[in-house]
């Protein structure tokens, strides 16, 4: 028995070893590049979602207080993370391997672009190089939009790619879409990716015991799988077809942390009732002593008489 | 308490010898003027270090963002603790029926409430805002033990402060017409302080009935009021301070110190005042006994509260017994369980160390390893607190007590000091009519 887990910790022990080295990165990916320049607005854009996705881990770029994993993650401002090139960044970002989580369904490739724009303001030495057929690539001058509706008897969420062609909107087949619903913490895959038919439509089946809000609103993303091709067209539609959840805020009702007007009811009468019965006694005895020097000045008169 | 008391012994001459024995020191004399300007004056320096917190803030103590509680929560904790013996003597005992605890009963009371008053002002001292004290009052929450701290140790210097004026009243009585040596504003301060007493049977019925419900309900608040104490602590998850047992163990530890002190008083009003002749070999003897009984259950309450933790050593508690075992604080810890609880319990079992002399030295080593031991309860788990330790000033992890932080500690203690020697010495000390009545009631028994 002991044997067996003795090499079972010699497994682990190996495969961390393995996995705290390289993060290979492939070729093809590694040389993508940014499709648009890096300035200021996109570096205060990266910044935001820096703070937002990233600073809980990798800490403030250059101080170095990057909290405690294995592997370690690096630094933004170090020459581990600069030395990566800017195609390798957004895959690492994008893909994720533990214990760093994957953005792909987080953060648009657009705003990969705009973190590691900020990343690379920590790196006086980089020069950006910039996607050569970077305008109008693809069907991205198609203008796409997705549309959401819901088709209550299938239980299905339907999905409507159109695009503009020639001042024209005509469905777009053959996409592939995918459909997300907003939780607290990241976007919840929603059914399998799908393929626009014909008429551009995919439908999704939607679970029936999803939470929504109070109401039962449930927050629906769609985009399309393949960005660079179809553009960053994304559907944000709310639609009431969670089971409707109530959540009291948890100030809402008496309790120990609550504010003193909301105090437990048991504690309440516990406190006053103690302090009342102790304090009555209290006054009960000053009375006392009341009735002592009423008792004593009656019987000097008396005396004095 | 007797329920009756027979006023037989107004009438009996040795209530003169006895009054005249015990009213003989009470007044000022050159020897109290002295011990009270040198006490006036030590007090001046702890106020003016006082005085540079209060404008610079705490940052002039050793007191950082991890170790917030230092000297001065340790302080408040020794002297609720300190304070609890009044309860004890006069309430657990006298109710139990035990007569030796009459002379001593004034002196736990004196204790209990010099302590119990500067416990409150010792708070203060911790708080960088002292002028937001109201708030409390204005914005407390039912909901939090350090509403309800307040609440108990108001509420124990009150019923205290009541158990030591109503047993006085007759005593001060009593004193009408023996105080021929004493300044007239002190005689006045009688005058209006006996409550037009007169010794009627009336009068000494009410007061006995009230004393006896002072006695229990004292009880249950001298209970709540360590106990709360301790869930200041405890109601935390930190190591060292999350333990379910910290109430009783609080409690407990308390009445060592009560003790202690109450036997340190003792031998200073015996010889000082040349009361042996109320302050007996007897009462010291029995002193004894009680001191190692409550050290034995104290005892028993340290192995609960280090045994268990160290047998299961998750890592946090790990962390903290290593730092009180052989770590920086092993030094401070041993000397107080050492000096402070094993050797007195040892030492105490024998008639020798029952003496006043060799009691007073036990009973200073087990005061002042008491202090300490609250030290010890409150500083080290804040050293260790349950954030990242990595890239915060060195300060901010290891507590150092400045000066001003000492002075200021030791300024309450002179308070405490302060008060002890006015009621000591401008009252009657030992209840000159219940040892008057004790005298002639063990007559009646004798012809009997």
């Amino acid at each position: 028995m002991t044997k067996r887990y003795l090499f079972l910790i010699l497994i682990v022990l190996i495969s961390l070893r393995l996995t705290a080295q390289e993060w290979v990165v492939p070729a093809e990916s590694g040389a993508k590049l940014s499709p648009f320049a890096f300035n200021d607005s996109t570096r205060k854009v990266g910044a935001e979602l820096y703070i937002l996705n990233c600073k809980s881990c990798h800490g403030d770029p250059g101080k170095n207080n990057v909290i405690n994993l294995v592997p370690p993650p690096p630094d933004p401002a170090s020459a581990k993370m600069q030395s990566n090139s800017d195609g390798s960044l957004q895959f690492k970002v994008v893909q994720g391997r533990a214990p760093m989580p994957s953005f792909k369904n987080i953060l648009s490739l657009t705003d990969t672009w705009r973190v590691i724009s900020y990343i690379r303001s920590f790196n006086e030495k980089y020069v950006q190089e910039i996607e050569k057929k970077a305008v109008g690539a693809g069907a991205s001058g198609l203008n796409a939009r997705i549309l959401l509706t819901w088709l209550k008897e299938k239980n299905q969420v339907q999905a409507i790619i159109l695009g503009t062609k020639d001042r024209i909107a005509q469905p777009i087949a053959g996409a592939e879409v995918k459909l997300f619903a907003k939780r607290y913490f990241g976007n919840l895959p929603i059914d399998e990716a799908r393929n626009t038919d014909a008429q551009g439509k995919a439908s999704f089946n939607f679970p029936k015991d999803l939470p929504g809000d109070s109401t039962g609103n449930v927050q629906l993303i769609a985009k399309f799988s393949d960005e660079a091709a179809y553009g960053e067209a994304k559907a944000d539609t709310t639609l009431a077809i969670g089971v409707p959840t109530y959540r009291p805020p948890l100030n809402e009702q008496r309790a120990m942390w609550n504010v003193v007007q909301k105090t437990p009811i048991w504690l309440l009468l516990a406190y006053t009732l103690t302090v009342l019965a102790v304090w009555g006694i209290i006054f009960y005895v000053l009375l006392q002593i009341r009735t002592i020097y009423k008792s004593g000045a009656k019987k000097d008169q008396k005396t004095v008489e | 308490m007797a329920s009756e008391v027979n006023t037989g012994f107004l009438q009996d001459k040795r209530l003169d010898s006895i009054a005249a024995d015990i009213l003989r020191p009470v007044g000022i004399s050159k020897g109290f003027l002295i011990w009270m300007g040198f006490l006036s004056i030590s007090l001046l320096g702890c106020i003016y270090a006082y005085y540079i917190q209060w404008e610079k803030g705490l940052i002039v103590t050793g007191l950082r963002d991890y170790v917030s509680w230092g000297m001065y929560i340790a302080n408040f904790i020794f002297f609720v603790a300190t304070s609890l013996v009044g309860m004890l003597i006069s309430s657990v005992l006298g109710l139990m029926g035990y007569k030796w605890i009459k002379p001593i009963a004034r002196i736990a009371e004196i204790i209990a409430v010099a302590f119990a008053a500067i416990a409150g002002l010792v708070i203060v001292s911790d708080m960088g805002r002292p002028e937001r004290l109201p708030y409390v009052f204005m914005y407390g929450r039912i909901q939090s033990p350090i509403l309800w701290d307040v609440t108990v140790v108001t509420t124990y210097l009150v019923l205290s402060a009541l158990l030591y004026f109503l047993p006085l009243i007759p005593d001060l009585a009593i004193s009408k017409g023996r105080m021929g040596h004493t300044p007239k504003w002190l005689q006045k301060t009688y005058e209006i302080l006996s409550v037009n007493w007169n010794h009627s049977p009336q009068q000494y019925k009410i007061l006995l009935k009230s004393v006896r419900i002072l006695l229990i309900v004292i009880i249950p608040t001298a209970f709540a009021i360590h106990t709360v104490t301790s869930w200041l602590l405890a109601v935390t998850l930190r190591p060292g301070w999350d333990s379910t047992i910290f109430g009783p163990y609080f409690l407990t530890g308390a009445f060592v110190a009560g003790s202690a002190a109450v036997v340190i008083m003792m031998y200073f009003v015996r010889t000082n005042y040349k009361l042996d002749k109320y302050l007996t070999l007897h009462h010291f003897d029995m002193m004894g006994k009680l001191l190692v009984l409550v050290s034995l259950v104290y005892l028993y309450f340290n192995i609960n509260e280090f045994l268990v933790p160290a047998f299961k050593l998750k890592t946090a508690d790990a962390i903290h017994l290593h730092d009180l075992f052989v770590g920086d604080y092993a030094p401070m810890f041993w000397s107080i369980q050492l000096l402070g609880l094993i050797l007195p319990i040892i030492l105490l079992l024998f008639r020798f160390f029952r003496k006043p002399l060799p009691m007073l030295i036990i009973s200073i080593f087990v005061l002042v390893a008491s202090w300490f031991k609250r030290f010890i309860i409150v500083v080290p788990t804040q050293e260790n607190p349950f954030l990242p330790k990595q890239f915060v000033p060195h300060a901010w992890l290891v507590y150092q007590p400045t000066v001003i932080e000492t002075a200021i500690t030791m300024g309450t203690i002179l308070l405490a000091v302060i008060i002890i020697t006015v009621l000591v010495k401008l009252f009657p000390v030992i209840p000159i009519w219940e040892m008057a009545e004790e005298q002639c009631e063990n007559d009646h028994k004798s012809q009997e």
